[in-house]
C-alpha cells in the first residue's frame, strides 16, 4: 500500500501489462528457460516488472534525518548515501533499515520452539557440511572474492549483540567445543532500538550499517570519518603504503586498511587493492583532462567512475558469468547498455530502460523507496563458493613451486604477509585458475563450520572494544538462524511469495541422490519446514545457472533495482557528473582491462578468456 | 472436526466449531491474524475487506494486528489497564447505562439504544464522546463491509460510503484505533446483547426473577466468528491444515459447547479482549437499574 511505501506505487505502462498477462500464460505451458533465447528474456522483464509491483515492501527509514547537506552533493554521491534521492534524502543512507521483498506481515519470525526446529546445527551437520569439494567448474575463484567484495558495499547488519543468545541443542554425539549446558549459543543480529511505524506490524527490523546504495563504499567507506582516513589528500588519491593499501593499525594488524574490512583474506585484499589503485589511476586521467580540480573534485569524481565500472563488472561479467544462460547473458548486457537490435529500440522508444539500458534511463523507485532487503541478503548466503584450502602458485614457476594452504592461513591477520611473500599477481593468478565450490548443499565449507574469528569485535554502534571475545562459530548454522530470526519466510513460502508455485514434495525440490530423503528425516515429513538455504541449494538449476532459480527472481528484481533506483546511475549518468573522460572510461574497460593494466603479467593467463570470473588460462 | 472446502484457485477453507479445536487454533503458531489475499479468490477478498482497517497513515487497528506485533500487545495492555477501572468507569457512562436500562425495561426510549450504546462504549475512552445517527451509520457500514455480501460491499465501496464512514469513526475516535474498533465493531455484540436483555425482561417476570449474572448469561454471546489464515501448512489439535487456508473460527457456536472456556473473550489468550471485564460490567450495571426503576 501506498502509504507504507512513503509514497511510491508502481504505474505499469500497457507493454508490460500485456507482458504480464501473455507471459502468465506463457509460462503455464513452458518454464522460462525452456523458451527461445530473446523470448526468454522478455520474460525476465515481466517477471521483473512483477516483482517491481510486488515485492517492494518499505519498512521505515529508522533514522531521523540526513545529515548535513554539503556543497557538492548535487554533483556527486555523500559518503553515507544520502542526498542520492534529493526529494528523499535518508533513502539508502547508512544506518536506514532494510526494506523487505514481501509483504510485511509475511516478515514475522516463528517463536518459542518453532524458531529452533529443526535443529539448525543438525542442518548443517547432516545437510550442508562438505562431504568432498564439489567445484563449480564454469567458474573461477576469483568470482567468489568478487561476490564477498560486493556484499561488502552493499551491507553489513553489523557486529551481533552480546548476550542473550539463542541456546541451539545439540544433537546427540555432537562433539562442539563450546557445549553450553547441551548447547551452542548464537548471537543475535544487533537489534535496531530506533522508533518504530505504527504500520510495521510484528516484522522486526534491522539497520544496515553500510550505504544501500551501489557506490564503491566497501573501498571508499560508509561515513566521512573512514573516507577522510582512506584518502591521501593529494590530487585525489587513496592512501597507499608502497604498493599495499595501508595496514589498519592498531586495531587490526595483518589487515589492509580500507572502507569496510570485515572477513578479510586474499581474495579481498587483491580486489580492494586493484581497485584503490584503479582509483589513483582516473584521478590521474581526470587531472590531465581537469588540471584545476583540487583534491576533493578528483576524489569524488574518480570515486563515481570507478563505482560505476564496478557495477558495470558485476552487471555485464559476474552475474553472465554464473547464471551461464543464453537469455541472461543477453538481459544483463541489455540492462547494462541497451538491447542490440537498432529494431526493438526503435519499437521501444528513447527512454525505455530495456532498449537502451537502464544508465542515463529517468530514476525510478517503482513502488517503495530504495533499500537493500533482508530476503536479498538472506539468497546472497553463498559461503559453499569457499573452498577449505587454497593454492597458491606461481606465474613463473622456477621461482616458487605450488604450496596449499588452508583457508584458515590465508584471511584474517595473515592475510598481509601471504601477499608479501606471494605478490599480487601469483595470488590473483592462483585464485584465476582455482574453482570455486559449487553452490549445493553438503558443500559448506567445513572450516566455516568452526570457525572463530582473530580480530575484536566491532560493536554495533560504538567502538572497537579489545577485550571482546567471539564465540566459536559454526556459520552454517548461523546462516540458517540469521534467516530465521530476521522472519525470512522458509523456503516454501518464500517460493509462493516470489511468483513460484509452492512444491507438495521434497522430490519436487532435488535430485540431488539421497537429498530428498534425509530432508524429510529432518523436516519430519513437513515440506513447508525446509529452512531457505536448504532449499535453494538443493533445488534442481536450470541449465548453466550456478544458483537456484528461486534466489534469481530476487536478483532480477534487485539487480536492476540498485541500478534504477540510483539518481547517479540514470538521471545524472551524464558528462556533467561524470565526465566524457570518466563515462568513457566506464565504456571502455572490463575486469580484464583492469586486470591487465594493474598487473600486466597476469597476460598469458588471461589470453582468450572471454569471462574474467571464468577459469583462466594454466600458465606453463 | 474442521469441516473444509478447497476448490482451487478459489477457496482453501476450514470451519473449527469444536471448543478446543478453536483454542487451539487460537493459540497456535500455524494460525495467523492477518490475512495475505494468497490460496484462491476468496481469500483475496476477503483480505482485501479486511485491509482497510487502517489509518490514513497505515496504523493498523489492533483487533487486525499479529500476535507477535508490540504494538498489539502495548495497547492491549495499555486499554486492559485503561478499562480496569470498572466503578469509575461506570459512574463516567451512568446517564447511557440509565437509558438504556429503561429501554430495556419498557421497550421504548428517546434515543435508538444503539446510538446510546456506541455512545457509552466511546466514553469509556474519551469522556466527552458524542455519538449520533451519522456515527451509528457509519458503524454500520463498517459492520456491513466485513460481513455484507459482494454486491452490498461494492456499493459502499463505489459510493464512498466505506471511505466516509473509516473517516467519521477514526475523527470520533480521535485517532485511537482501539476506540475506533470498539466504537465500530466490537459495540454490535453489546447491541445485540442489549436487544436480547430487553426480550429477556419483557418475557414473564424475569427482570425480577433473574440476576444480572443469570441475564448476562442468557444475553450476552460471542462474535459469530473470526477469520485466521494459515501462512505454512501445520497440525492444530490434530488436524492437518494445508498452506493459505482460511481458517473460519466459529466462536459462538464453540462458545454454546462449552460456555465455560470464556470463548467470547478469548479468556487468558494472548488476545485475550480487553473489555473482558468492563462489558459483563455495563451489561450487570445495565439489568441492576432495570430491575430498580421497575421496583
Amino acid at each position: 500500500m501506498s502509504r507504507e511505501n512513503d509514497g511510491f506505487e508502481f504505474h505499469p505502462t500497457g507493454l508490460q501489462r500485456f507482458l504480464d498477462a501473455a507471459y502468465r500464460v506463457i509460462n503455464v505451458f513452458v518454464r522460462w528457460d525452456r523458451l527461445p533465447m530473446l523470448m526468454a528474456a522478455i520474460n525476465f522483464a515481466a517477471f521483473r516488472d512483477r516483482l517491481r509491483a510486488r515485492n517492494l515492501h518499505h519498512t521505515g527509514y529508522g533514522v531521523p534525518s540526513a545529515g548535513k547537506w554539503k556543497p557538492g552533493y548535487e554533483r556527486w554521491r555523500s559518503a553515507d548515501g544520502s542526498y542520492n534521492c534529493l526529494a528523499h534524502p535518508r533513502m539508502g543512507m547508512a544506518g536506514t533499515r532494510f526494506a523487505r521483498n514481501i509483504p510485511l506481515a509475511e516478515g514475522v519470525p516463528e517463536t518459542g520452539e518453532a524458531l529452533l526446529e529443526p535443529s539448525p546445527r543438525l542442518i548443517s551437520r547432516e545437510l550442508l557440511a562438505r562431504h568432498e569439494f564439489i567445484p563449480a567448474t564454469k567458474l573461477n575463484l576469483f568470482a567468489a572474492a568478487w561476490i564477498q567484495f560486493e556484499i561488502h558495499n552493499w551491507f553489513s547488519h553489523g557486529a551481533p549483540e552480546i548476550g542473550n543468545e539463542f541456546k541451539v541443542p545439540l544433537p546427540p554425539g555432537d562433539s562442539w567445543p563450546e557445549n553450553v549446558n547441551g548447547c551452542m549459543h548464537i548471537q543475535r543480529t544487533a537489534p535496531d532500538t530506533s522508533k518504530r511505524e505504527p504500520w510495521l506490524g510484528a516484522t522486526p527490523t534491522f539497520q544496515n550499517f553500510n550505504s544501500h546504495w551501489w557506490d564503491g563504499g566497501q573501498i571508499y567507506g560508509h561515513d566521512h570519518p573512514t573516507q577522510m582516513k582512506i584518502r591521501s589528500k593529494r590530487d585525489g588519491k587513496i592512501k597507499f603504503d608502497g604498493d599495499m593499501l595501508p595496514e589498519d593499525l592498531p586495531d587490526r594488524p595483518g589487515i589492509d586498511f580500507t572502507g569496510f574490512n570485515d572477513n578479510w583474506w586474499i581474495g579481498l585484499s587483491v580486489l580492494h587493492t586493484m581497485f584503490a589503485r584503479e582509483h589513483n589511476t582516473i584521478c590521474d586521467g581526470l587531472k590531465l583532462n581537469y588540471p584545476e580540480w583540487d583534491d576533493e573534485e578528483l576524489f569524488q569524481r574518480a570515486r563515481l567512475i570507478n563505482g560505476a565500472l564496478i557495477a558495470k563488472i558485476h552487471t555485464t561479467e559476474w552475474t553472465p558469468g554464473i547464471l551461464g544462460h543464453p537469455a541472461l547473458d543477453f538481459g544483463m548486457h541489455a540492462q547494462w547498455s541497451g538491447v542490440p537490435y537498432r529494431w526493438m529500440r526503435t519499437l521501444l522508444g528513447e527512454d525505455n530502460e530495456v532498449a537502451h539500458g537502464i544508465p542515463g534511463s529517468e530514476t525510478d523507485q517503482h513502488s517503495a523507496p530504495y533499500a537493500m532487503t533482508e530476503e536479498f541478503t538472506a539468497v546472497y548466503r553463498m559461503h559453499p563458493l569457499l573452498p577449505d584450502t587454497v593454492r597458491i602458485h606461481s606465474l613463473d614457476k622456477r621461482k616458487h613451486k605450488p604450496k596449499t594452504f588452508d583457508f584458515l592461513r590465508v584471511q584474517g591477520k595473515e592475510t598481509r604477509q601471504l601477499m608479501k611473500d606471494h605478490g599480487f599477481a601469483n595470488v590473483l593468478y592462483s585464485l584465476g585458475i582455482a574453482n570455486p565450490g559449487a553452490m549445493r548443499v553438503r558443500n559448506y565449507p567445513n572450516f566455516l563450520r568452526q570457525f572463530q574469528k582473530d580480530m575484536p569485535l566491532k560493536k554495533a554502534k560504538g567502538p572497537l572494544s579489545r577485550e571482546a571475545k567471539l564465540p566459536l562459530m559454526d556459520m552454517a548454522a548461523i546462516d540458517i538462524m540469521r534467516d530465521r530470526e530476521r522472519g525470512v519466510p522458509r523456503y516454501n513460502r518464500f517460493r509462493e511469495l516470489v511468483g513460484k508455485k509452492r512444491v507438495t514434495s521434497f522430490e519436487e525440490i532435488t535430485s540431488i541422490p539421497g537429498i530428498a530423503q534425509k530432508m524429510r528425516e529432518i523436516y519430519k515429513d513437513d515440506v513447508d519446514r525446509v529452512d531457505l538455504l536448504v532449499g535453494l541449494l538443493s533445488e534442481d538449476l536450470p541449465e548453466g545457472f550456478g544458483f537456484s532459480d528461486t534466489a534469481f527472481r530476487v536478483f532480477i528484481l534487485m539487480a536492476s533495482r540498485r541500478l534504477k533506483s540510483d539518481r547517479f546511475f540514470t538521471d545524472d549518468y551524464r558528462p556533467e557528473i561524470y565526465t566524457e573522460f570518466g563515462l568513457d572510461w566506464i565504456r571502455n574497460n572490463s575486469m580484464k582491462s583492469v586486470l591487465l593494466r594493474h598487473f600486466p603479467e597476469l597476460g598469458p593467463a588471461l589470453e582468450g578468456v572471454k569471462n574474467s570470473f571464468s577459469p583462466w588460462n594454466v600458465v606453463a | 472436526m474442521a469441516m473444509r472446502i478447497t476448490i482451487p484457485g478459489i477457496i482453501r477453507l476450514a470451519w473449527l466449531t469444536d471448543p478446543d479445536e478453536v483454542i487451539a487454533a487460537n493459540d497456535s503458531g500455524v494460525v495467523q491474524r492477518s490475512l495475505s489475499g494468497l490460496g484462491g479468490l476468496v481469500q483475496r477478498s476477503i483480505a482485501a475487506k479486511l485491509a482497510v482497517f487502517r489509518t490514513a497513515d497505515g496504523d493498523i487497528w489492533p483487533a487486525f494486528r499479529d500476535r507477535a506485533d508490540p504494538l498489539r500487545t502495548m495497547s492491549q495492555s495499555e486499554l486492559e489497564k485503561a478499562l480496569a477501572d470498572t466503578r469509575g468507569l461506570l459512574k463516567r457512562v451512568a446517564p447511557e447505562t440509565g437509558a438504556i436500562a429503561t429501554y430495556i425495561r419498557s421497550g421504548s426510549t428517546n434515543r435508538p439504544p444503539e446510538i446510546t450504546v456506541q455512545q457509552m462504549v466511546g466514553r469509556l475512552f474519551f469522556p466527552d464522546y458524542a455519538a449520533s445517527e451519522e456515527s451509528y451509520d457509519a458503524a454500520r457500514a463498517l459492520q456491513t463491509w466485513i460481513s455484507g455480501g459482494p454486491i452490498k460491499s461494492y456499493l459502499l465501496k463505489c459510493s464512498g460510503e466505506l471511505e466516509r464512514a473509516l473517516d467519521l469513526i477514526i475523527t470520533l475516535a480521535r485517532g485511537n484505533t482501539s476506540c475506533a474498533h470498539a466504537t465500530a465493531i466490537a459495540m454490535e455484540n453489546i447491541v445485540e446483547a442489549i436487544e436480547r436483555m430487553r426480550r429477556l425482561a419483557q418475557t414473564s417476570d424475569n427482570l425480577e426473577k433473574l440476576s444480572p449474572q443469570e441475564a448476562i448469561a442468557a444475553t450476552l454471546r460471542a462474535p459469530k466468528q473470526v477469520v485466521r489464515e494459515t501462512r505454512d501448512g501445520g497440525r492444530v489439535c490434530g488436524t492437518h491444515l494445508g498452506a493459505r487456508t482460511l481458517v473460519v473460527l466459529r466462536l459462538e457456536t464453540a462458545r454454546r459447547q462449552k460456555p465455560e472456556a470464556g470463548i467470547e473473550f478469548f479468556a487468558k489468550g494472548w488476545n485475550q479482549c480487553p473489555a473482558h471485564a468492563i462489558v459483563p460490567a455495563l451489561l450487570a450495571e445495565v439489568w441492576k437499574k432495570a430491575k430498580a426503576d421497575k421496583a
